[in-house]
C-alpha cells in the first residue's frame, strides 16, 4: 500500500488502526516484535531492524478472554492487552519483549508465555532500585538480551548498528520534544488529544518511520490557521493512557491538556542515552535511572539515615514542578487505572508535592472504559471553575 | 447427664501451641525493646534476605503485613482503613498496606502508640526495610509512609529472572552476585545507623541457625505427603511465621519445631490423621480467610484434610549452602533459591510461572490431590494474580478440580461461609468425577 496521508491525519490513520503499518511491514518480510511497557530496550530491536511495537490495550473491546487466567481485581488495561493476546490480535508479532515493570505486568508476562508461546519471549527483569549495583544488573539483563536477539535472528548487533539506533531513537527523543514545545505558547498549538494520538502511533511504526512523520507534524502545527483558544491549562498524571477518551472528555470539558507525565508520552520519550564508552551503560542508566515511572524505588540521597519528606518529594517529583514551570499549567490531574498499585501508593505524595509548590490538583480513578468516564467529567467541570 | 463434648474435626498439634505462643509475643517484645531504647525496625516479609542481618545487629523486627491480620482480628482495622482513606489513599489497594498507614498516621497524630492498638501496637521504627520481592505493595506501602515517619527507608533487591532466562548458570551468578553487592551495602548502611559494626560470626551463626529452621520446617511439611496427611493447614499457618517472618529466637523456634516434627513423624507411623476420616486431600491457595478459619472445621466434618497450602508462606527445598563461607553469599543463594527453587521442572512442564503457579502443579502430584480451595483477595493482587492460571492448569493438566472463594484480608464481611459451604458440596461431586478421570488417563492418585 503506498502511503499517501502526510502528517496528522497520517498520525490519525495510525491510531485507528495501530496494527495495520506493523501487519504491512510483516508481509513484507519484516520481523516485528511486541514490548510491554517502556522498560524493553528497543534501540536494541532497531539495531536489528526489527520493528518495535507496544503492546497496548483496546479501551472499547470487552474483555472477554482474559478472565480465564488473570482475575478481574488486576489493572484493566493489563487485562486488556492479555485479552487482545489471547484473541490472536498480536499474532503477526514475531515475539516480545516483556519487562518486570510492576508485580501484575511481570505475572501476565508469564501468562503471555504460558498460553501463547511466541516463537520469540524475553523477559527483562528491571531492578527495584537505582543503586550501582542494581545499574550493573540492568546493564547484564539488557546484554542477556542482545544475546538472545541475535541469537533468534541470526544477525549480530555491531556497535555501529547500535550506535546508529541509539542515534535514530534520541532523535525521535529529541523531535518529541520539538512537538511538546508547541504546546508551550498559550493557547497550545496542539491539543492534548492529538499529541495522545501522536505517541501511540509513534509506538506503532519504525522509529525512522516516526521520525520523519514527527518533521511533518511539527512544520504542519507551527503553520496552523485553526487555533485553539485559550483555556485553563492542564497537566495530566499518572499510570497508562493509550486512548483518547479521557483526554478528549477533559478538554471538551474546557481544558487544554498541555503536558503529560505518562507512559505514552513525556515518560517515554523525554529521556535520551547518553552516548558511553561502552553503549550498554548508557543505556542501562537511561532505562533504568532515567526513565521516571514510580514502579522504580527512589531516595532524595543514598543511603540517607533520616527522611526529610520534601527533600524527598523534591528528588521524586521535581521533574514535574519543572513542567508546571515551563508548559505553565494552572493545574494538574492525576490520574490512576482502578487497581494499579504502582501509581495509587504514589498519590497522596504527589498531591503533597503539588500542594508545597502551590499547584491545584485533582485526582480521578477510572477502570479503563469509555463508560465510566461520564461521571468523572463533573468532577474535572468543577476543578476547571476552581482554576478559573 | 453431662452432654458428650463433640470431638473437634481437626486433630490439632499439641506442639503447635508452645510455637504460636512465641510467635505472639513478637509485638510485645517490640514494645518492650523500645521502651528500653533498643531500635525497632518494621519489616516486609523479605524471604530471609534481611532478617539474618537485622538480627545479627540486634534489632527488634516488627512486620506490618502481619499486624494487619492481627488488626483484622481484633476489629481495629475498619478504623486504621477509614483513616487511610481519608489521608488520599486509594480503597483499591493492599488492605494490610491501608491498615498500617491509618495506624501510622493515628501514631504521628497523637504521638504514642494508639491505646486501642492490639497486642501492644508496633512501636515507632527507627528504619522501614522494604522487600522488591513478589509485591509492589512491599516497597510503595512503606515509600507511601514518609509522609507520617522520618525513619529512613532501605529496599533489598531480589531480582525476578524468568523460568526459561533461569536456566543459564551465568544468570544464577550473576544474580547473586548482585544480591551480595546490594546486601554488602545493606550492612553498611545499618553499621552507620546504629554506629556500630557487623558482628560477621554472629551473622554467620543467624544465618545458619534460621536456615535449620527451615529446613526442619520443609521436612515437617514434607510429612505431610503421608496418608492419612498428619497435619493440617492451620497448624501450618498457627506456625509458619517461628520461619516466614522469622519471629522469636531461631534457636527457641528450632526446638520448637524439632518437638513438632517428632509428632509429626510420630503421626505418621502410627497413620493417625489431622482429620478422622480423610476423604479429600486438598490444596489452599494463597492467604487464608483469617476471621473464618471455623469453616475448616466444617469442611474437616466432611472428610476433607488440606495438605498443602500457601506457597509463598513456604520455606525452600532444602539446597546445601554450609561450603559457601561468606554469609551474604549464603544468604543471597538460599533466597534466591527459594524463589526459584520450582523452575528447573517448571521449565520442563512448559509452566512459566515458575514461583506461586507451578508449586501448586508440582504438589497437586506429590501431595496426592483431589481438589483445591482458591481463595481470591480484594486487595493482594499479589496472592491473587496466578490463581485462575492455578485452576485452568490443575484442571486441564492432572484432572485436579477447583473452588474458588472470594474474600479479601481485613474487609472480612467479602467471604461467604455459606455460599462456599454450598459450593463445596458441588466441588464434591466434582472430585468424585474427577478422581475417575485421573485413573482412567494413568495419572498415579
Ligand atoms: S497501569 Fe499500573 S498496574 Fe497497570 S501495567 Fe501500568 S503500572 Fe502496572
Ligand atoms: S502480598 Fe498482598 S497482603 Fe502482602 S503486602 Fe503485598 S498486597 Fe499486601
Amino acid at each position: 500500500m503506498v502511503v499517501n496521508r502526510k502528517g496528522i491525519e497520517r498520525i490519525k490513520e495510525i491510531y485507528q488502526d495501530r496494527a495495520s503499518r506493523a501487519q504491512e511491514l510483516k508481509a513484507g518480510g519484516k520481523q516485528v516484535m511486541g514490548y510491554l511497557c517502556i522498560y524493553p530496550v528497543l534501540e536494541m530491536l532497531t539495531a536489528l531492524d526489527i520493528v518495535p511495537f507496544r503492546i497496548l490495550g483496546q479501551m472499547s473491546e470487552p474483555i472477554t478472554k482474559a478472565d480465564a487466567c488473570l482475575p478481574t481485581i488486576v489493572c484493566p488495561f493489563i487485562r486488556s492487552t492479555l485479552d487482545l493476546g489471547l484473541k490472536g490480535k498480536y499474532d503477526f508479532m514475531d515475539g516480545v519483549v516483556m519487562a518486570h515493570v510492576c508485580d501484575v505486568g511481570e505475572k501476565t508476562s508469564h501468562i503471555w508465555r504460558t498460553y501463547l508461546n511466541p516463537p520469540y519471549y524475553y523477559f527483562l527483569d528491571v531492578p527495584h532500585t537505582t543503586h550501582l549495583a542494581a545499574q550493573e544488573q540492568m546493564k547484564e539483563q539488557i546484554k542477556t538480551l542482545r544475546q538472545t536477539l541475535e541469537d533468534f535472528t541470526g544477525k549480530k548487533i555491531t556497535a555501529a548498528k547500535l550506535k546508529q539506533a541509539i542515534d535514530l531513537h534520541n532523535q525521535q527523543r529529541a523531535l518529541v520534544r520539538e512537538l511538546y514545545d508547541l504546546r508551550k505558547p498559550d493557547p497550545p498549538l496542539i491539543s492534548g488529544a492529538e499529541t495522545l494520538q501522536t505517541m501511540v502511533a509513534l509506538m506503532s511504526i519504525p522509529v525512522a518511520e516516526g521520525n520523519d512523520l514527527l518533521k511533518q507534524v511539527i512544520s504542519e502545527v507551527k503553520q496552523r490557521k485553526n487555533k485553539l483558544s485559550k483555556k485553563p491549562r492542564l497537566l495530566i498524571w499518572g499510570s497508562i493512557i493509550d486512548n483518547v477518551a479521557l483526554v478528549e472528555m477533559i478538554e471538551s470539558a474546557g481544558a487544554n491538556v498541555v503536558m503529560d507525565d505518562i507512559c505514552v508520552g513525556s515518560r517515554a520519550f523525554f529521556p535520551a542515552v547518553a552516548q558511553t564508552d561502552d553503549p550498554l551503560d548508557g543505556l542501562a542508566y537511561r532505562y533504568l535511572v532515567e526513565l521516571k515511572c514510580p514502579r522504580t524505588f527512589r531516595e532524595a540521597t543514598y543511603g540517607e539515615t533520616k527522611k526529610d519528606y520534601i527533600q524527598d518529594l523534591e528528588s521524586r517529583f521535581g521533574y514535574i514542578k519543572e513542567y508546571i514551570r515551563d508548559w505553565n499549567v494552572n493545574g494538574v490531574i492525576l490520574q490512576a487505572v482502578r487497581y494499579c498499585d504502582i501509581h495509587g501508593y504514589e498519590v497522596p505524595a504527589v498531591r503533597d508535592y503539588l500542594d508545597h509548590i502551590g499547584t491545584p490538583h485533582i485526582y480521578l480513578e477510572h477502570d479503563y472504559s469509555e463508560a465510566a468516564l461520564a461521571p468523572l467529567r463533573t468532577r474535572v467541570q468543577a476543578f476547571l471553575e476552581l482554576l478559573g | 447427664m453431662m452432654e458428650q463434648k463433640k470431638k473437634k474435626a481437626i486433630n490439632r498439634l499439641q506442639t503447635m501451641y508452645p510455637l504460636r505462643a512465641n510467635i505472639d509475643k513478637m509485638y510485645e517484645r517490640g514494645v518492650e525493646a523500645s521502651k528500653t531504647g533498643k531500635p525497632t525496625a518494621w519489616c516486609m516479609v523479605n524471604w530471609w534476605e534481611a532478617d539474618p542481618i537485622l538480627k545479627a545487629m540486634d534489632v527488634e523486627v516488627v512486620y506490618p503485613e502481619n499486624y494487619g491480620a492481627v488488626c483484622a482480628a481484633f476489629g481495629t482495622a475498619p478504623a486504621y482503613l477509614d483513616r487511610s482513606d481519608a489521608d488520599g489513599f486509594p480503597t483499591h489497594m493492599c488492605g494490610y498496606a491501608r491498615n498500617c498507614i491509618g495506624y501510622t498516621s493515628r501514631m504521628t497524630e497523637l504521638g504514642q502508640i494508639p491505646p486501642e492498638a492490639p497486642m501492644g501496637g508496633m512501636a515507632k521504627p527507627f528504619l522501614l526495610l522494604c522487600s522488591g520481592a513478589l509485591c509492589d505493595a512491599r516497597y510503595k506501602w512503606f515509600q507511601a509512609l514518609g509522609r507520617y515517619l522520618d525513619a529512613p527507608v532501605w529496599t533489598v533487591e531480589i531480582p525476578h529472572i524468568g523460568v526459561a532466562e533461569s536456566q543459564d548458570p551465568a544468570t544464577r551468578a550473576q544474580v547473586i552476585k548482585f544480591m551480595v553487592k546490594e546486601l554488602g551495602e545493606f550492612v553498611k548502611f545499618m553499621e552507620r545507623m546504629l554506629n556500630k559494626k557487623m558482628d560477621w560470626d554472629k551473622l554467620a551463626e543467624v544465618t545458619d541457625d534460621l536456615i535449620k529452621v527451615n529446613r526442619l520446617w520443609h521436612e515437617i511439611n514434607e510429612l505431610r505427603k503421608a496418608r492419612p496427611c498428619p497435619m493440617h493447614s492451620r497448624d501450618f499457618w498457627s506456625c509458619m511465621n517461628a520461619s516466614l517472618y522469622p519471629a522469636g529466637d531461631p534457636k527457641e523456634s528450632l526446638k520448637l519445631y524439632q518437638d513438632m516434627y517428632t509428632e509429626v513423624k510420630d503421626r505418621v507411623d502410627k497413620k493417625i490423621g489431622a482429620v478422622a476420616n480423610e476423604k479429600y486431600r486438598m490444596l489452599f491457595a494463597e492467604l487464608p480467610p483469617w476471621h473464618d478459619l471455623k469453616i475448616f472445621d466444617e469442611l474437616a466434618d466432611r472428610g476433607w484434610n488440606f495438605v498443602v497450602e500457601s506457597w509463598a508462606y513456604h520455606p525452600a527445598k532444602p539446597i546445601d549452602t554450609t561450603k559457601v563461607s561468606n554469609p551474604l553469599e549464603r544468604i543471597a543463594a538460599e533466597t534466591y533459591h527459594w524463589l526459584t527453587g520450582y523452575f528447573d521442572e517448571a521449565y520442563k512442564a512448559k509452566e512459566y510461572m515458575g514461583y506461586f503457579a507451578y508449586p501448586y502443579l508440582e504438589w497437586a502430584r506429590t501431595y496426592q490431590c483431589d481438589g483445591g480451595l482458591l481463595h481470591p483477595l480484594l486487595t493482594c493482587r499479589t496472592a491473587t494474580n496466578h490463581l485462575m492460571l492455578i485452576q485452568d492448569r490443575l484442571l486441564n493438566k492432572l484432572k485436579v478440580p477447583t473452588l474458588v472463594a472470594e474474600g479479601d484480608i481485613v474487609d472480612l464481611k467479602l467471604f461467604n461461609h455459606a455460599e462456599t459451604m454450598r459450593k463445596a458440596e458441588t466441588l464434591e461431586e466434582m472430585m468424585d468425577h474427577y478422581k475417575q478421570k485421573r485413573r482412567d488417563e494413568g495419572l498415579e492418585w
